[in-house]
């Protein structure tokens, strides 16, 4: 679904992904483990498409399509759903018809009709009990003044409603309480299905305990220096970064 | 020969004394309403119109306003369909119309209003009404009031009385006729006084049917002790047109004014706010939106004086300028020595959508009290890239998700107002002009 080849991507000209493949197939659970500024979050930032980031060489196809010449919102509507580590506030944006919109862009995107607002309420709040979220989050601002956990939740809400071919969680698991963790994994959980996929960036194993992962990379300096099953990410657990990156 | 802008404002301020002269004996106003149109004309004299530097106008050009002698214009006919177009749902039975500032009962209806009516003129013969409304012009700082009330014959006098409640909103509409050829200038006037721990919900709208008119108008709005107001004033005149408008506000003990305002702009509009917060735990809230393109421009102009402790205000204005139109807000909180425990928060916010708008701020504390909480602040800024990249990732194209966050903005302000009818209005027409 996902082919990564010899990735080479920066920040206003500095080098900080540098060289790194990747393939993703149906089904699968891929999770990118690494040390703080190893390059996790850049590359999740390429996929999406942020305009602050340059890829300086390198393909990255999804279905064999070139995302990188896509717009954000394009990309979106092909199938990535990227999950933020910091999901941006919103004021003023009502969250239940921001997803309303996001869902019918989908929708028209794919030849059907648009959903009406009652339909998808419907939709909605099935979504919403999924992930233990209260149905007062419909008539918040988006994101605005949500805690942490809230923000994380919502943002698998929106891939919930979605259902992206490719799901980019960044450090989804930070900043949540083992509750809330728990709420949030058990979510993505129920929407691992064998045609869609998934990439867990995360810091900790500690997410991997609920989402059982297929693979595991290890990134450091911007290059994938370890991949193995899910094994990998408790020897990483239990000795910490430095017998890899040491080496490297 | 050509002549200096001084000398041109000279003969225009002749002018207008000339003009006045004739007002007065063509009307011939008599007791209190003469004295007051008599002394308003001395403080014109004393005040002047504004040359270019002036300190209430540092951000506003009035060349076009200040220019008589007017053409006054006390009401033309004006057509049901266009009246009954601006009157809200849940109004329709509580609506005074004034067209060009003159009463129309024929047009009005306010069989579901708690209020009593007079003309000013005999509103005057009450000594709190006449020594209030001769200490305002004493104090009047502002040439275009000041010409209001020196030309005052056709004003409104709304009565709450003490206690009264209503559950409808009232509204008061302003239709300005308008000219098809050159300017002319209308002067409307509405005074509410309310009773003690009387409620009133106010809207106050203005609507022009065709451009070439100057609307220059005054409210003052008296609140008894424990009194209520909810304001809300939209500014929707004519995109040819030139608008000024006063409004001044004296609150009593424990009174309250909320006002939530929305101006869609025009040639010039500038609203002047003076609020009295008498005795001690009045409150005020005033917020403003103005969502502006092309040529279009709001000035916002206020003055906010704390004069007895435990009293409590907070401003919120926010701007969308677009194209080359230009927004200013001069906005002044005077806490006065004895005020203490005031809490007064101001904060302006605005969205520049072109490189060639222009936004002025001038948010100012004066504080002579050492026991009070203030705080004021201004933000000029452009569309925020990471919300805009984020609601892309959700696959909304970038036009989408620029009108949707330019709209959030003003709608932080629209949420603030009390009325759905307004709401739903301001959301299907000022935000309207958001999309390209």
């Amino acid at each position: 679904m996902l082919e990564i080849k010899d990735l080479r991507a920066g920040f206003e000209g500095t080098e900080i992904v540098k060289g790194i493949s990747l393939s993703v197939k149906k089904g699968e659970v891929h999770a990118i483990m690494g040390p703080n500024g190893s390059g996790k979050s850049t590359l999740a930032k390429i996929l999406a498409g942020h305009p602050s980031y340059e890829v300086m060489s390198g393909q990255v196809t999804l279905d064999g399509k070139n995302l990188l010449e896509m717009e954000p919102e394009k990309r979106a509507l092909e199938g990535v759903f990227m999950g933020f580590q910091y999901p941006v506030e919103i004021p003023g944006v009502n969250n239940a018809e921001f997803l309303r919109m996001a869902y019918n862009a989908k929708r028209i995107h794919e030849g059907q009709e648009e959903l009406d607002p009652l339909d998808f309420d419907e939709l909605l709040t099935e979504k919403m009990k999924i992930l233990g979220m209260e149905q007062k989050y419909k008539d918040r601002s988006l994101n605005d003044g949500f805690s942490g956990g809230e923000k994380k939740k919502n943002e698998i809400l929106q891939m919930a409603i979605l259902e992206p071919k490719l799901g980019v969680l960044d450090e989804t698991d930070s900043g949540l309480d083992i509750d809330a963790l728990r709420v949030v994994a058990n979510g993505v959980n129920k929407l691992r299905n064998e045609n869609n996929a998934l990439i867990l960036i995360t810091h900790y194993q500690r997410l991997l305990e609920y989402i059982q992962p297929d693979f595991v990379h290890v990134l450091s300096k911007g290059k994938i220096i370890k991949s193995g099953e899910k094994g990998l990410a408790l020897e990483l657990e239990a000795q910490g970064y430095d017998w890899l990156t040491a080496t490297h | 020969m050509t002549t200096t802008a001084a000398e041109s404002t000279d003969q225009a301020e002749s002018a207008l004394l000339d003009q006045h002269k004739q007002f007065l004996s063509e009307t011939k106003p008599a007791g209190a309403l003469l004295s007051l149109n008599e002394a308003a004309i001395q403080r014109f004299e004393v005040l002047k119109f504004p040359y270019r530097k002036h300190e209430m106008y540092t951000f506003v050009n009035t060349k076009d306003i200040a220019a008589a002698p007017y053409v006054f214009s006390y009401g033309a006919s004006v057509s049901e369909d266009f009246v009954r177009k601006h009157v809200y749902a849940d109004c329709e039975k509580s609506v005074l119309i004034l067209v060009d500032g003159v009463y129309r009962e024929n047009l009005s209806d306010i069989s579901n209003a708690s209020i009593r009516l007079l003309p000013i003129a005999e509103a005057l013969s009450q000594p709190d009404i006449k020594s209030y409304l001769a200490s305002t012009i004493a104090n009047e700082n502002d040439v275009f009031a000041c010409i209001n009330s020196a030309f005052l014959n056709h004003g409104l006098m709304i009565d709450v009385p003490e206690k009264a409640q209503s559950d409808s909103p009232l509204q008061i509409l302003h239709v300005s006729t308008g000219s098809p050829a050159g300017k002319v200038t209308t002067l409307p006037r509405v005074l509410v006084r309310l009773g003690r721990m009387a409620e009133l919900k106010l809207i106050v709208k203005y609507a022009g049917v065709q451009g070439n008119y100057f609307v220059n108008s005054v409210l003052d709005v008296l609140a008894g002790e424990d009194a209520g107001v909810q304001f809300t004033q939209i500014q929707q005149d004519d995109r040819n047109a030139w608008h000024c408008s006063k409004t001044r506000i004296a609150l009593s003990r424990n009174s309250r004014f909320y006002a939530s305002n929305a101006s869609y702009g025009s040639k010039l509009t500038r609203h002047h706010y003076e609020a009295h917060l008498k005795e001690t735990g009045a409150e005020l809230r005033l917020n403003g939106v103005s969502v502006l393109t092309g040529a279009e421009q709001v000035h916002n102009f206020v003055r906010i004086h704390h004069e007895a402790p435990h009293c409590v205000s907070n401003q919120q204005f926010k701007n969308i300028v677009n194209d080359h139109s230009r927004s200013s807000i001069d906005g002044t909180v005077i806490v006065n020595q004895g005020a203490q425990l005031t809490v007064s928060d101001q904060l302006i916010n605005n969205l520049m959508l072109s490189d060639n708008a222009h936004a002025d701020n001038k948010p100012n504390l004066m504080i002579f009290a050492d026991d009070v909480k203030c705080t004021h602040g201004a933000t000029i800024g452009q569309i925020n890239e990471d919300q805009l990249f984020y609601l892309k990732t959700r696959g909304l194209s970038t036009k989408v998700a620029k009108e949707l966050l330019t709209k959030s903005f003003a709608e932080s302000i629209i949420q603030t107002i009390a009325f759905p009818a307004v709401v739903e209005d301001l959301e299907n027409t000022l935000l309207k002009k958001l999309e390209a």
